[in-house]
């Protein structure tokens, strides 16, 4: 190592100087531009919301400094103002802090796009930076992965834009969030990423080939990767997100820059560890994880009793079996602690009570007989006596009346009271603001929380508790349906806590996931492109017959659609083919008979007959239009009888010539089911009667 | 105003090595030895006299010790820090005596029947200011650091005393002391060297390397075959982190089996620890005495889908003093009864708890 660098230096002294002097530089996004977090993150933005005791950004900060960050810059959206608050009493902003920290608020940031345009509009960085959000546990020593990123970066004459940093975990571990879950195909060697794919929801996996063609002959495909969220940009970074305003995520920017390697030469590199610890906190599962992992040492030295934050009291000790206490803990006769317990200080608890892999806050009263298993309570909850909690989120300020059960996967947000006798089921969400209010605020997200607040005081005055959800003495809430995302539906198996069964009559709901396809749309083009022209194809030929638009402007549409998704003219036939016969079943359900099937189509055949015959020219043409026609029919099995009708009306519109159908017919047959489709009674007869046609049309011109 | 600039400078150097002591021994702080870490903290302390604000002992006392609660309190498992801390305010109570003139008497430890004789005892203040003492105690503090310096050469020296021909010697992990040690008997005398490895982190490695290079004749051994080995062995020469107040040790783990084995043996076994390990700790506080790290060396990350089981990996054993024959130290050999003594010779008896 030692002697490459010697060499380099020799090579371009100035430059190595001057990149050595630049303090070392980090983009901090303290807002998770998502709600998986509500309604917890209501009245908390969730950087804040405490793991172990610390407050999520305060892990970040201290991951930042030992790694030897000296200029750190906070992007803060939704209630920038605590998290403001939160820093500046924090040791990072004392003058001795080793890294300075900027604090920059906007309420116009809506993803990590914006943040980054703003980066590069302000030109905050001058060198490579380290990019991570404020959610994000590690203790990962990134300093190799900057060195080879600076190395490949003089190499190769600033190719290599971002470096991910990655670590090592078998596919299933449970501190793996399948949200972020990737699969990457990368080069052995130069350990450049060659494909990048989130596997979540997906059945089949599809690698282009030509990534395996040129590069060296060593690839790796690997599973076993858990995304830490934090990467190594260079400053081109935030000027691509710039020349890219669609760039919404880093996803989106992995897979921009890896589709257009070609074009502009950029590269994305790995750094694969398999020491240390890195994690992001993006879902209640994922925290619940991460903390146990906290609460386990694997963080270390980011544990519970380094007090790294260096507040005042809020070092702790710690004892066998991953026990801690903190300062003026008192616990009551007969109460085990059995094992991965943390407790803040000034915490209670009664007699009898038995607590394992929890974290309990400070302030925190506890009553006799308590049972307590991977629960996480915050500040100053209240807990009565012969209480069970498992595996559940309590935030501060909640109280939880005697011979209350909360099973797993509740959360009770800020200031909620249960009970008394009352069982709460599985993944019950109970919050101090009412769900509607919710909806109405939906689009103002990111109002500044002020505003917020007042107003959800005039509403929880409004309505009523309902005692048979939160018990007699109760208040708060019961949550449902406060996701709004598509993705979350898929979730709802998988994910603890805020993503229940979404209500499907909510107007809002509706609502929000059309917005949200728009959105994947818009964000993801590359890889549903074919989908997306579709959808579009679809679109314009239903505006054509509702405004009667002329065909030459439908061809010119489908025209310019082709070029701004980039489909060839292959896949434009098939697609058109496909879209008008499925047209009936868009329009009028599935459930059509074939007699309805046909009559509808038939006249569609006719008026959009023109757009048909721009595109299929050639003989080869009229094959793939064969070809689209018979793999839909093979699809709808119960519309076979159709087809010849469809057929006959084409072949009369004379989209088809005779000699392409009976050249289909010939030879098209692949498989099984195709042959079998084409013994079908009706088609047979067809043909029968286009070869006799033919046979006279050529006596005739004999 | 340079007066502002010194003070602002001199805590960001006190924050950046409690930083420093924060991340110790994860690999993302510099690693280091105690020795390095002891030269580290006399430096420091050293600072602080020369640049804080204080006009009498007392005053310099009080910042010391809240200095030295902190650095403590930021790695507890590092006694080192402790003991320098202990060492530099024992250095001013008796530059402080000194300047006052009071005789030796005074300074001497408080017997019993000096308690029952004196009746009401003036209580000391070190309010008096002295021109000369700041001078005085950066002096004796100087002193201090070339005696650190010289801790690992004067326990060196002493290795043709206890290592002699055709011997075959036994040790534990990697200690600098130790390596020094049998570098030093190495020049004039062949033996045999066998290392335990120490799992799981095989400093046993590097050492084994080490004394190789200079021609050792050096075997390592996993820890599972230290008993099987002890009977062949002579002599067990290990290191330590730190020696407790009764004798005992505190050192890597693997340590205890070793000395156990080397007690159902009858070997004797011999600790390498320079004075300034000498800690007045004792054994029974259990909270502050046991460094855990990530479990990962002994667990990779990787398998924890399978298997949700406690796992911790301390890093250091707590041994007794029965089980030791000797202390090496820079001062001479001693044994391990004798360390009460030592101890009231460096530390002042309220300096103990800080």
């Amino acid at each position: 190592m030692s002697s490459r660098g010697g060499k380099q230096k020799k090579g371009n002294v100035t430059s190595e100087q001057e990149e050595e002097e630049q303090p070392l530089q980090a983009v901090l996004v303290a807002d998770s531009f998502n709600r998986r977090f509500f309604p917890i993150s209501k009245d908390q933005p969730r950087a804040l919301l405490p793991l172990g005791n610390v407050a999520m950004i305060d892990y970040t900060l201290e991951f930042l400094t030992s790694t030897g960050v000296q200029e750190t810059f906070v992007f803060c959206c939704w209630m920038s103002n605590k998290i403001k608050d939160h820093l500046l009493k924090s040791k990072w902003c004392r003058p001795t802090s080793p890294n300075v920290v900027h604090i920059i608020t906007s309420d116009l940031y809506r993803s990590l796009g914006d943040v980054l345009r703003d980066v590069d509009a302000k030109n905050l960085v001058r060198n490579d930076f380290i990019l991570v959000y404020g959610d994000v546990v590690s203790n990962i020593d990134v300093s190799q992965a900057l060195q080879e990123h600076r190395h490949r970066r003089k190499v190769d004459k600033n190719i290599s834009v971002m470096t991910m940093v990655f670590k090592e975990s078998s596919p299933g571990h449970k501190s793996r969030c399948e949200e972020d879950d990737v699969i990457v195909a990368m080069d052995s060697k130069s350990k450049r990423v060659l494909h990048y794919q989130k596997t979540q929801g997906l059945k089949k996996l599809q690698f282009p080939m030509n990534i395996f063609q040129h590069g060296s002959d060593e690839f790796e495909i690997r599973h076993d990767l858990l995304d830490c969220h934090i990467s190594i940009c260079s400053p081109q970074v935030a000027e691509l997100f710039t020349d890219n305003f669609d760039y919404q995520t880093r996803n989106d920017f992995v897979r921009g820059i890896l589709v257009n390697e070609e074009i502009l030469g950029n590269q994305i590199h790995l750094y694969v560890t398999q020491d240390g610890y890195g994690a992001r906190v993006s879902n209640l599962q994922m925290y619940d994880s991460v903390s146990s992992d906290m609460v386990r040492r694997w963080v270390y030295p980011l544990t519970p009793e380094a007090n790294f934050t260096d507040q005042q009291g809020q070092g702790c000790t710690h004892s066998r079996h991953n026990v801690y206490r903190g300062a003026e803990v008192s616990l009551g006769h007969g109460s085990q602690m059995e094992e991965n317990v943390l407790i803040g200080r000034d915490t209670s608890i009664g007699a009898n009570c038995h607590i394992s892999n929890s974290v309990i806050g400070n302030n925190c009263t506890i009553g006799d007989n308590v049972v307590l298993d991977r629960a996480h309570m915050w500040n100053n909850v209240h807990i009565s006596s012969n209480v069970e909690i498992h595996q559940s989120v309590v935030c501060d300020g909640a109280v939880v009346k005697e011979a209350v059960h909360l099973n797993k996967q509740c959360v009770l947000a800020y200031n909620v009271v249960i009970g008394p006798n009352l069982s709460l089921p599985d993944g019950t969400v109970v919050s101090m603001h009412h769900p509607e209010e919710e909806e109405e605020d939906d689009d103002d997200e990111f109002l500044s929380d002020d505003q917020e607040v007042g107003h959800s005081k005039d509403k929880t005055r409004q309505k009523a508790f309902n005692p048979a959800e939160v018990g007699p003495e109760g208040k708060g809430y019961i949550w449902k349906a406060s996701m709004n995302d598509t993705e979350d539906e898929e979730l709802a198996q998988c994910l603890w806590g805020l993503v229940l069964n979404p209500d499907p009559e909510s107007d809002s709901e509706s609502e929000a996931s059309e917005e949200s396809q728009d959105r994947s749309r818009s964000v993801s083009p590359e890889i549903d492109d074919v989908n997306a022209f579709q959808l579009e194809v679809l679109g314009t030929l239903q505006r054509g017959l509702e405004e009667n638009i002329v065909c030459d402007n439908l061809v010119l549409e489908i025209n310019s659609l082709k070029y701004a998704y980039n489909i060839t003219l292959k896949e434009v036939m098939q697609i058109l083919t496909r879209v008008v016969l499925e047209y009936p079943f868009q329009q009028q359900g599935t459930q059509l008979t074939t007699l309805q099937y046909t009559g509808s189509l038939l006249p569609l055949l006719k008026t959009w007959s023109p757009v048909f015959k721009n595109y299929i020219k050639r003989a080869q043409d009229h094959l793939d239009c064969l070809s689209a026609v018979e793999e839909l029919f093979l699809e709808q099995d119960t519309h076979q009888t159709a087809m010849v009708k469809v057929l006959m009306k084409m072949y009369q519109l004379e989209i088809l010539e005779e000699e392409a159908i009976l050249k289909w017919f010939s030879t098209g047959a692949t498989n099984d089911k195709s042959r079998q489709l084409r013994k079908n009674q009706g088609l047979q007869k067809f043909i029968q009667w286009l070869k006799e046609a033919e046979d006279e049309s050529s006596e005739e011109g004999e | 105003m340079p007066g502002a600039d010194k003070e602002t400078d001199l805590t960001e150097r006190i924050e950046a090595f409690l930083a420093d002591l924060k991340r110790g021994g994860s690999g993302t702080g510099p690693l280091r030895g105690s020795g390095e870490m002891a030269r580290e903290t006399t430096y420091l302390l050293r600072r602080i006299t020369a640049q804080a604000r204080w006009s009498s002992a007392g005053d310099l006392m009080e910042i010391i010790r809240n200095e030295g609660r902190r650095m403590t309190a930021a790695q507890p498992s590092e006694t080192t820090v402790g003991n320098m801390v202990r060492r530099v305010l024992k250095i001013i109570r008796e530059e402080y005596a000194r300047s006052r003139g009071s005789s030796e008497e005074t300074e001497q430890q408080e017997s019993l029947h000096k308690l029952l004789t004196a009746g009401e005892l003036s209580e000391e203040n070190f309010r008096q200011h002295f021109v000369l003492l700041k001078a005085n105690v950066i002096e004796a503090i100087n002193e201090l650091l070339t005696e650190l310096d010289g801790t690992t050469d004067n326990i060196a020296m002493q290795a043709l005393e206890h290592i002699h021909s055709n011997e075959v010697i036994m040790t534990v992990g990697r200690s600098r002391t130790v390596e020094a040690f049998l570098k030093d008997a190495a020049r004039k005398r062949k033996f045999h060297v066998i290392v335990a490895e120490c799992a799981p982190f095989c400093q046993g490695h590097e050492m084994a390397t080490g004394l190789s290079k200079v021609g050792i004749e050096t075997t390592v051994i996993a820890d599972a075959a230290i008993f099987a080995v002890m009977s062949r062995v002579n002599k067990v020469i290990i290191g330590t982190q730190t020696v407790l107040a009764n004798g005992g040790l505190r050192a890597v783990n693997g340590t205890h089996s070793v000395a156990l084995a080397a007690r159902h043996h009858s070997t004797p076994l011999i600790i390498c620890a320079p004075m300034f390990k000498l800690s007045p700790q004792f054994p029974n506080e259990e909270d502050t005495f046991h460094k855990f790290v990530s479990p990962h060396e002994v667990l990779p990350f990787t398998i924890l889908c399978i298997l949700t089981f406690l796992s911790e990996l301390k890093v250091n054993s707590v041994s007794s003093p029965e089980l030791i024959t000797l202390f090496i130290s820079n001062i001479g050999g001693n044994a391990p009864s004798y360390i009460y003594r030592l101890m009231s010779e460096l530390y002042h008896p309220e300096d103990h708890k800080l």
